[in-house]
């Protein structure tokens, strides 16, 4: 008998498919079990978020920013909103940044969180999804206590923030801290140190520096694959510039320098130096000062463009935003790092195994939400 | 050879230090126990005032609720709103009349004949609360429910219900206070027909 050639199969994974993080579609061509191509189909969730921006005016366009990468909500309404104080020129109190950075890296934590368990639960690890989202939930009722809602909390405004921490906010936060901390060793030798999801991950889905600057990649993915860029350190916004905090980069511990346990490794160690930026704001936090005291009464930026871009948990959250000085934005783009870790994909996993594109898509920790816009 | 028996011990040993996590959570499930047996216990939401004297209420977004004694119809709320779930339609009424006063004193000049909330269509962001000169537009839920009666778990069979009409303009009362078009127009009407 000869060779036997068979013909290449078209697999649809998705839209509405639990490992794909969202509604996204994945156009396989399997070759037996080997993947050889892997195109994208984005778009199920589009909403016009950049169209629509030019309809509303700038303080409604945040609660719309919420539900771009709606797993860490908070940093993109800081994105937004330091960008629009930037045109204005507005200087917000120190109380503000303080509690802004709080709110960031709180949600960063709770974004990680989520990032961790999704991808333990794409390799079929389980209780550590549930671990996760039982601690996630503790600083949920943080923001709950703060501004009232769980997930979409439209908290940062131009000039200020909706309210002021509660009382007894501090205590409950380090309360959170002082149990949190230990926690992360518990993830740790449930999951990270496993030898069966070291298996699973080291080696697998290796994303090269030179490849991951190429396709735009930032943010723990590019940070997994050696190259210590932070903009909280490269390019300090709002007021990291006084904290504390290491970047942790990613040493090919388990096998080489950018597999997915380096990305799992680098996320895992941004929780810790996340609690440390918190615990040193919530020390330093003024107690003096009115949250809606630099509000302006008017939002009109003037004629004019801007560029700014944060250190959201999933890369550089841009926003370009064109001003014609009237009370909307001529002009909104959002420059959203999953969409790149995203266009990365098909790069890293073609010629790996079917489960093993499963386990790169959830190490690389793609939100559709902002992906689709 | 060594290689595979060293993977397979590690393989057994991080499994058994995981499994003795596992059954650390089982033994002390009635400390760490998150589960909530949910229609009998209930999540205890954050109480809090959130700057309003007058209302207690707090700061969990479950319903928008609009108090239609207080309010002057200034269409504030509806223009605030990104999505435009708020629909307020007034009309003026004859000079001299006295609509009554809010609890804030201010005097009421405009009947508000039409005050809908669409809750459907609600995206929960808060922003019609804040420019409301009366406070009388305000989200609840939460454990105040003694003072604002809504329960915050609210779901009904048909979408139609959950658009809400806080209104109380009777029929009698708007054509009581419309303001009949002046009569030479009225003739000239008439002759033209």
């Amino acid at each position: 008998m000869g060779i036997v050639h068979g013909d290449e199969m078209v697999l649809n994974i998705g839209p509405q498919h639990p490992s794909t993080h969202g509604v996204l579609r994945l156009v396989v061509k399997t070759d037996g079990e080997i993947v050889s191509q892997i195109r994208p189909v984005i778009g199920y969730l589009h909403r016009c978020f950049e169209k629509h921006c030019e309809n509303v005016s700038y303080d409604q366009v945040i609660p719309y920013t919420d539900r771009c990468d709606y797993i860490a909500s908070m940093n993109n309404n800081f994105g937004f909103v330091i960008a629009v104080e930037e045109m204005m020129e507005i200087t917000v109190p120190e109380k503000v940044e303080y509690i802004r950075v709080i709110m960031a890296e709180l949600n960063r934590i709770a974004s990680h969180l989520l990032a961790l368990g999704a991808f333990g639960l794409d390799v079929g690890a389980f209780t550590p999804f549930l671990y996760m989202f039982r601690d996630r939930e503790r600083i949920l009722d943080l923001f709950e206590m703060t501004c009232g809602a769980r997930l979409l909390y439209n908290y940062m405004w131009v000039g200020g923030l909706s309210h002021d921490l509660p009382v007894g906010f501090l205590e409950k936060a380090h309360e959170f801290l002082d149990y949190f901390e230990p926690k992360i060793k518990e993830y740790n030798d449930l999951l990270m140190y496993n030898k069966i999801f070291i298996e699973r991950t080291s080696d697998v889905g290796v994303l090269p520096t030179d490849v991951a600057v190429n396709y735009g990649v930032t943010g723990p993915n590019l940070r997994g694959s050696g190259t210590k860029w932070d903009l909280r350190k490269n390019e300090p916004y709002s007021i990291y510039d006084r904290f504390n905090f290491e970047v942790p980069v990613g040493k090919g511990q388990m096998g080489t320098i950018g597999d997915c346990w380096d990305r799992y490794w680098v996320r895992t160690e941004e929780m810790k130096e996340s609690v440390g930026i918190v615990r040193q704001a919530l020390n330093e936090l003024p107690v003096e000062g009115d949250v809606h005291e630099a509000l302006p009464k008017k939002i009109r930026p003037p004629k004019g463009s801007i560029y700014k871009r944060t250190e959201s948990p999933r890369g550089d959250l841009g926003f370009y935003i064109i001003s014609d000085g009237s009370p909307s934005p001529s002009r909104v783009k959002l420059r959203s790092p999953a969409f790149t870790a995203l266009s990365a994909l098909s790069v890293i996993a073609e010629g790996w195994m079917m489960s093993d594109v499963i386990a790169i898509l959830g190490s690389l920790d793609i939100v559709l939400g902002e992906i689709d816009r | 050879m060594s290689k595979y028996f060293h993977d397979l011990w590690s393989a057994i040993f991080s499994s058994m230090v995981g499994m003795g996590i596992t059954l650390k959570h089982m033994f002390l499930i009635r400390k760490g126990n998150v589960t909530l047996q949910y229609p009998e216990e209930k999540w205890p939401r954050p109480e809090r005032k959130i700057g309003y004297d007058l209302k207690d209420y707090n700061v969990i977004r479950s319903r928008l609720h609009h108090n239609i004694d207080d309010c002057t119809g200034c269409n504030k709320c509806a223009r605030a709103c990104p999505v435009g779930c708020i629909k307020v339609e007034t009309m003026k009424v004859p000079k001299g009349t006295d609509l009554g006063t809010t609890s804030n004193d201010t005097i009421k000049r405009l009947l508000v004949t039409r005050f809908d909330i669409d809750m459907t269509e609600c995206m929960y962001c808060n922003l019609c609360t804040y420019p409301c000169p009366e406070e009388c537009i305000f989200m609840t839920g939460g454990p105040n429910s003694s003072k604002h009666p809504l329960d915050y778990e609210y779901s009904e069979y048909d979408r139609r219900n959950l658009v809400f009409n806080f209104a109380k303009v009777t029929q009698e009362e708007i054509d009581k206070y419309t303001i009949p078009p002046p009569e030479e127009q009225q003739k000239d009407e008439v002759e033209s027909s």
